[in-house]
């Protein structure tokens, strides 16, 4: 276990997302893609922490600071889907040509 | 034997859960007999467990139409699992223990949140009404114990300044914390029935619903999943007699013997409690948990932090 | 650098299931399939956040990720309105960017994570890195870490917000453009309720 090793993990865990993120036409499954973005964000960061900055615990931090956005971008976006549900009974980006209510 | 070594490990797990499944089966027979006709009989209590799985294993199993079968055969051994996994971090006696790790009771928090998803697949995958409705029941009941079940663990790890169960167990050496914190077990024991579907609160796999989660289960697979949630419920027992009894200290008695004997003791309390009390509503419970459930955990976890301060 | 053969074989077998099971959440039919085969990629990076001795912020992933997962497999059968979830649903659209992105991103980050020259500087082993986290998040990081409690705060407020039905001057609906898929038809005069 390296830390270069470490890193392509978290750089294909990354890509998958971005792959995820672009790709899907359901909100859900574009919030999918975007969990695995900060995923790999996060094994990166603790890998860091681990192996390259000597345990410095602001590295543990930066991870609590990720998991942080996982929540506020998990509970923002159920939010909104249910929102744009009310509205537009859409749950497609397609079905969203316009952004003005 | 060493209990860390990967064959005590299975060995001594192996042998909790299953013994404390039979012990649940045999107390469910038992005091069910004696809360309806006011009289038992043991050699019934103790035969009519093996007779009904014996039953069970030869029925054939039921299908349904496209089930998710791989995630259907999963679901139970997940399960049972994470059950393995929360009796692994809790020391049996002094250090008679697989895993007394340094974070314990986040694993065993994290083994039971793995609850909900075994619960939601085993519901899910039967592609049938009934199995997914018990699976949406799961989910509100989840989302309601789990904050007071955590709060009260927190709380209970506040005086052994430590996460790991040992440094807890260890901490009440002089004051139990059902005493210390009086409000701690109750909690636990509701947020535990909870977590194992069990005595009021079995709504998921409860009569009401055919069955809930468990109404196209049937065979083997069907007793997979009832041994799995009894592991469940004896790994609550176990993890609360740890951290709110005392766990393995105790006058005379070895350590294991006292561990038993106060596992018993809640195990009897739970299956007393699904006999003698009624199935609670769900809505009603999700509005208790909410509103009373979690204010008191809180109040349990500023009582005793300002205490340990 | 962490060298041990035990480890290492865990860290392949944590990180392949990690990285395919990510794969396989684009790659399935099934709605519930999919949100929990991201969970057994998060649970794969927890498990090596644990063998990286990061052991309290690992299983606390696992501990959110179960309940999260879970929420958002039953927000994709709520609105795909598909129950058992078993017909086909590929649902894509500029596949090809998507893939070229992902392989530019994959790519380049993993580039810089190979060319690099990084410190070699592995942590304490005999430090407990939990008691660290918390003297951290208590001490000198209090501020951050408050900060992110207050985000969360107004984060929930903000979501039931957005989401409730009702709003403080009626439905949430009212004011807003007509439905984009059916039309209410209008109520008979006298049925107000």
């Amino acid at each position: 276990m390296t830390l270069q090793a470490l890193l392509v993990v978290g750089a294909a865990l990354f890509g998958i997302g971005v792959y995820g993120a672009l790709s899907q036409q359901t909100f859900v499954m574009i919030m999918m893609g975007l969990e695995l973005m900060l995923n790999g964000a996060m094994l990166a960061a603790v890998a860091f922490w681990a192996m390259s900055s000597g345990g410095a615990p602001k590295g543990q931090l930066l991870t609590v600071i990720i998991m942080t956005v996982m929540a506020v971008e998990a509970a923002i976006g159920f939010a909104l889907i249910i929102g744009i549900y009310r509205i537009r009974k859409a749950d497609m980006t397609e079905k969203l040509k316009r952004l003005r209510a | 034997m060493r209990w860390s070594s990967p064959l005590g490990a299975v060995v001594l797990v192996a042998g909790v859960l299953s013994a404390g499944a039979y012990v649940v089966a045999v107390l469910d027979v038992a005091l069910g007999r004696l809360t309806a006709a006011g009289h038992l009989r043991l050699r019934h209590a103790l035969r009519q467990p093996l007779d009904e799985t014996a039953l069970l294993l030869l029925t054939r199993p039921s299908r349904t139409e496209r089930p998710d079968a791989q995630a259907w055969a999963l679901a139970p051994a997940l399960l049972g699992a994470m059950a393995a996994a929360a009796v692994a971090t809790v020391p049996l006696g002094r250090g008679i223990a697989v895993a007394d790790v340094a974070d314990g009771i986040v694993l065993f928090g994290a083994a039971m949140a793995m609850v909900m998803v075994a619960v939601y697949l085993h519901g899910w995958s039967a592609n049938s009404p009934m199995p997914l409705l018990g699976g949406y029941r799961f989910i509100a009941l989840a989302l309601s114990y789990e904050m007071p079940l955590a709060l009260v663990l927190i709380a209970a790890a506040l005086p052994a300044e430590s996460l790991s169960v040992g440094a807890i167990v260890a901490s009440q050496h002089d004051l139990w914390n059902v005493v210390r914190q009086p409000l701690g077990l109750p909690l636990y024991l509701i947020a535990g029935a909870g977590l194992a579907f069990w005595g009021p609160l079995d709504t998921a796999d409860g009569p009401d619903l055919a069955g809930g989660t468990t109404a196209e289960v049937s065979g083997p697979s069907r007793v997979a999943w009832e041994l799995a949630r009894r592991f469940v419920l004896v790994a609550v027992a176990v993890m609360g007699a740890a951290v709110f009894l005392g766990g393995w200290q105790g006058p005379m008695l070895p350590g294991p013997a006292w561990m038993a004997l106060k596992t018993l003791v809640l195990l009897a309390g739970l299956v007393w409690m699904a006999h003698r009390v009624a199935r609670v509503r769900l809505e009603r419970f999700v509005v208790v948990a909410w509103t009373v459930l979690i204010p008191l955990a809180l109040v349990d976890v500023f009582v005793s932090g300002a205490i340990a301060l | 650098m962490i060298r041990s053969g035990t480890v290492d074989i865990a860290f392949w077998m944590f990180s392949a299931g990690s990285v395919v099971a990510a794969w396989l959440v684009f790659r399935t039919d099934s709605m519930v399939r999919a949100a929990y085969w991201l969970l057994a990629s998060f649970a794969g990076v927890g498990a090596l956040m644990v063998l990286l001795n990061a052991r309290f912020l690992g299983l606390v992933l696992v501990l959110m990720m179960a309940g999260e997962m879970t929420i958002m497999a039953v927000f994709m059968v709520m609105f795909m309105m598909n129950p058992a979830g078993l017909n086909p649903m590929t649902m894509v659209h500029q596949h090809r960017t998507a893939k070229i992105a992902g392989v530019f991103a994959f790519a380049g980050l993993a580039l810089v994570g190979l060319v690099a020259d990084f410190p070699d500087r592995p942590a304490d082993a005999r430090r407990d890195p939990t008691s660290d986290l918390g003297r951290e998040l208590l001490g000198d990081s209090m501020l951050v870490f408050e900060t992110a409690g207050v985000t969360l705060l107004a984060t929930m407020i903000g979501a039931i917000a957005i989401a409730s039905k009702r709003g403080r001057y009626g439905d949430a609906e009212q004011g807003s453009a007509p439905p984009a898929l059916e039309e209410k038809p209008p109520e008979p005069a006298g049925m107000e309720h």
